[in-house]
């Protein structure tokens, strides 16, 4: 897992390397522009000592004179002591004069006949900044063309470059701290709702649930906004958690009074055939206390969201024909017709089977608690369901939801603890099956269907 | 490259009887210590002049075994960029144009010593090019001149003595021949560029039918047997000795300008031995290396801290702006330009025969 990163240095990144980039892109900028200013100014001295060369230039015995004067080769170094060449080359490009034989213009004749050209060279492993002056004698009937070819080493360029550069380095520098100092704030202050969101959930009153009040940029609020629906659902469930907890409490108490209540009576009296029919009517009140404790349990198990039992396929036949077997007994007991229509080929859905088998016996107990004369459990196909069908005496339609909630009661009288349909809701929902309730055929007594999600194969 | 002409114009270079081609050797003393060191040094100074130096600094590192060559200024020059020969750890030359041109076309090699950075700058090319010496151009003459026509401190002097006195001066003024001196055709070129009057002058020395010679010796011989009256343009270096001998003659720094040469030294790029030359090279700026030269020797010494007669600093209170040494900078280059040569020495000899084209009053 890469480990996570800060939003600020992420911010800073990406906007320090494109900054730096372009930093780096002005530095680069800066030496060229210093250095052609440096050549630009240097260069000056080349065409002027080019010029005061071919000033001395004449035309004597049949050639070409130059009575060489030492003030333009001294002009050609400034304090950085240049090394200094010079040429004279006539019109043919023959040497006349010089300290060296340096190249010529490589540009062909211009139209007026005089060319300065300037460029850098490489001379015997110098660098040499030269310069080039193509003319012509000025004599009176002489046109002779000739070419001043002049070089120096770059020292006093380079000086120059340098503390033209040096002035550039500083106004960048300066440039590029109030650019990241900026960007620091920038970044800082963007990032400062985050804080005060942070502090603000930090500072909470952990057993609190109310909304985050408080006024953020856009981006946040939607999160706050998130972070307030999910606080208000973990209302409800609280809200849910507390009546449950409350009805439950009731529940376990009122049984719990009886026994008390019956036993004491009971010891008031001396007659032994009282005892002992306080005695089984306290077994009785027990066991249903028992039930209903074990009731509770399974409920809670039900609703805890992190223990989710594993699903597997199995056969819903198989699942019915259990708990029609397990409530045979009872019901037949009672005179109840307990009955069961199954397809012939196998049923199958993903599911729990003890979990199943006990929702299935909760509508069982919980039809027969509510006087059926006749229980059917029917399984189908297509998609995979499983119903429970009474003769009893239903439910109203307006009240089919409210009895999925615990300890509600739909049907007075009755001795059901009211948590039978909310456990089958439970089992249904960890199944994600469809539990519904309709009226039965003949628009008498309760349907209780479970469609399951399809065969996922 | 370098044509008959410059031939010529270098075997009379600074006109002294420089003979080819000697030696000295100081071989490694110092058995014990480490192994021996080597270092050539190639010049155009005689073995007088350069024996006290070499010895001190044999005595300093006797691990180094010392070979010195000496050579005319253009047997040097030529020696040097002759591949074949022996290459030289240091070059000193008194052919400012020569050892400037070699520097300048990047065939020495820097010396950053404190002593080489700490150097008068105006004696210094590029940590590159030393000026070891400081040596006056001055004039000679025999006390009968002043005598007759009173001292002469100046050029001004001199040129309104010529004015005044060219009759009695015939053939009793001497100076170099700048066609065949090397060292006469430097000044010439130097002295030309300081004021037009130097024509003033070259015509005055024509009208007195100057004798032109080649070396400052033998202007002192002349001097000395009374042949010559004055002698215009000697190097100081050698004046200096030969005058304290001859108590007839009188030196004279001009007081309004007095050009300076200097011997000129570098470390070739290709010296076999760098190490030894750079110790060498910074050992002749030290202060004991100029003291050496500036005691037991008639040139004069650069060291800013050295005081005393033939010193820059006395030479510098006693005649100020006057001293005009040669610049170590690219106007040597024109020196050794044919055509400027050309051209100088023709109007040289025009201004030299000024008077003798007019008939005589």
């Amino acid at each position: 897992m890469k480990p996570p990163g800060s939003l600020y240095r992420r911010l800073l990144v990406w906007l320090l390397l494109p900054l730096m980039a372009l930093g780096a892109l002005m530095l680069i900028q800066a030496y060229l522009d210093a250095r052609k200013t440096a050549d630009r100014a240097f260069d000056r001295l080349l065409e002027a000592a080019t010029l005061a060369i071919a000033e001395q230039v004449q035309w004597q015995n049949e050639r070409l004179w130059l009575d060489l004067p030492p003030a333009a080769l001294e002009m050609l170094a400034t304090d950085a002591e240049e090394r200094v060449f010079y040429a004279l080359y006539d019109g043919d490009g023959e040497f006349i004069t010089g300290n060296a034989r340096l190249p010529g213009d490589p540009r062909g004749d211009a139209e007026s006949g005089d060319t300065l050209y300037y460029r850098d060279i490489d001379w015997h492993g110098l660098d040499l900044r030269q310069g080039i002056r193509r003319t012509r004698l000025e004599d009176w009937s002489l046109r002779e063309r000739f070419e001043v070819r002049v070089g120096h080493t770059r020292e006093g360029r380079q000086v120059l470059t340098l503390s033209l550069l040096r002035g550039n380095l500083a106004y960048i520098a300066a440039m590029a701290g109030v650019a990241i100092i900026v960007l620091l704030l920038a970044v800082r202050s963007a990032l400062a709702p985050l804080t005060r969101l942070r502090r603000a959930i930090r500072a909470r009153d952990p057993r609190t649930l109310a909304p985050l009040e408080l006024s953020l940029p856009r981006e946040l609020a939607e999160l706050r906004e998130t972070l307030n629906e999910l606080l208000a659902r973990m209302r409800r469930v609280r809200a849910n958690q507390e009546r449950f907890i409350g009805d439950a409490s009731h529940q376990l108490r009122t049984p719990l009074a009886g026994l008390s209540a019956r036993a004491e009576l009971a010891l008031r009296q001396d007659d032994p055939q009282a005892w002992h029919d306080a005695l089984k009517a306290m077994q009785a009140t027990s066991a249903s206390t028992a039930r209903l404790a074990v009731q509770l349990l399974s409920l809670t198990r039900l609703n805890n969201p992190e223990a989710t039992p594993e699903l597997r396929r199995l056969d819903l036949n198989v699942v019915s024909r259990m708990a029609v077997r397990n409530a045979w007994n009872t019901c037949h007991r009672d005179g109840i017709d307990l009955g069961m229509e199954v397809p012939d080929s196998p049923v199958m859905a993903a599911g729990v089977d003890w979990q199943l088998e006990e929702a299935l016996g909760n509508l069982i107990d919980n039809s027969r608690r509510y006087g059926a004369k006749r229980i059917t459990v029917r399984t189908l196909p297509n998609p995979p369901t499983l119903e429970v069908e009474d003769d009893g005496p239903g439910i109203p339609a307006d009240k089919r939801l409210l009895v999925l909630r615990p300890f509600y009661r739909g049907r007075d009288g009755g001795e059901g603890s009211g948590l039978g349909l909310a456990i089958v809701d439970g089992i249904a929902r960890t199944h994600q099956a469809r539990l519904t309730l309709r009226e039965g055929q003949d628009g008498r007594g309760l349907r209780v269907i479970l469609r399951f999600p399809g065969d996922r194969q | 490259m370098i044509k008959p002409l410059i031939l010529a114009f270098a075997l009379a270079w600074l006109g002294l009887p420089a003979v080819a081609n000697e030696s000295l050797r100081f071989p490694a003393t110092n058995e014990d210590g480490p192994p021996p060191r080597s270092l050539t040094i190639h010049g155009a100074l005689d073995l007088p002049y350069v024996e006290p130096v070499l010895e001190d600094f044999h005595r300093r590192y006797p691990d180094i075994e010392l070979h010195y060559r000496n050579f005319t200024t253009l047997a040097l020059h030529q020696h040097f960029l002759d591949d074949e020969q022996e290459k030289a750890d240091v070059m000193i030359s008194s052919a400012m144009p020569w050892q400037y041109r070699l520097a300048n076309d990047g065939h020495a090699q820097p010396l950053e010593t404190p002593a080489a950075s700490a150097w008068p700058s105006w004696a210094r090319w590029r940590q590159e090019l030393f000026g070891l010496t400081f040596e006056p151009i001055v004039i000679v003459y025999r006390h009968e001149l002043a005598e007759q026509f009173g001292a002469v401190a100046s050029h001004a002097e001199l040129l309104s003595l010529l004015e005044r006195r060219y009759k009695e001066l015939r053939n009793r003024v001497v100076t170099y021949d700048p066609a065949r001196s090397g060292a006469g055709y430097t000044y010439a070129i130097e002295e030309a560029r300081l004021s037009p009057r130097y024509w003033d002058l070259i015509a005055a020395l024509g009208r007195a039918d100057a004798a032109l010679v080649g070396t400052t010796g033998e202007m002192l011989e002349g001097l000395a047997e009374g042949r010559y009256w004055l002698g215009y343009n000697l190097l100081g270096s050698y004046a200096r000795d030969f005058v304290e001998e001859h108590p007839q003659l009188e030196m004279v720094i001009p007081s309004d300008y007095a050009l300076v040469t200097q011997r000129l030294a570098f470390i070739p790029r290709k010296a076999p031995h760098p190490e030894s030359a750079r110790l060498f090279l910074d050992y002749l700026l030290s202060e004991a290396g100029q003291r050496v030269i500036g005691e037991r020797t008639s040139l004069g010494t650069v060291h800013p801290s050295l005081e005393g007669p033939g010193t820059a600093g006395e030479m510098r209170t006693r005649l100020g702006d006057a001293l005009r040494p040669i610049r170590l900078g690219p106007g040597l280059l024109a020196t050794l330009d044919d055509l400027k040569r050309e051209a100088l020495l023709s109007r040289w000899q025009r201004e030299f025969q000024r008077w003798s084209a007019i008939p005589f009053p």
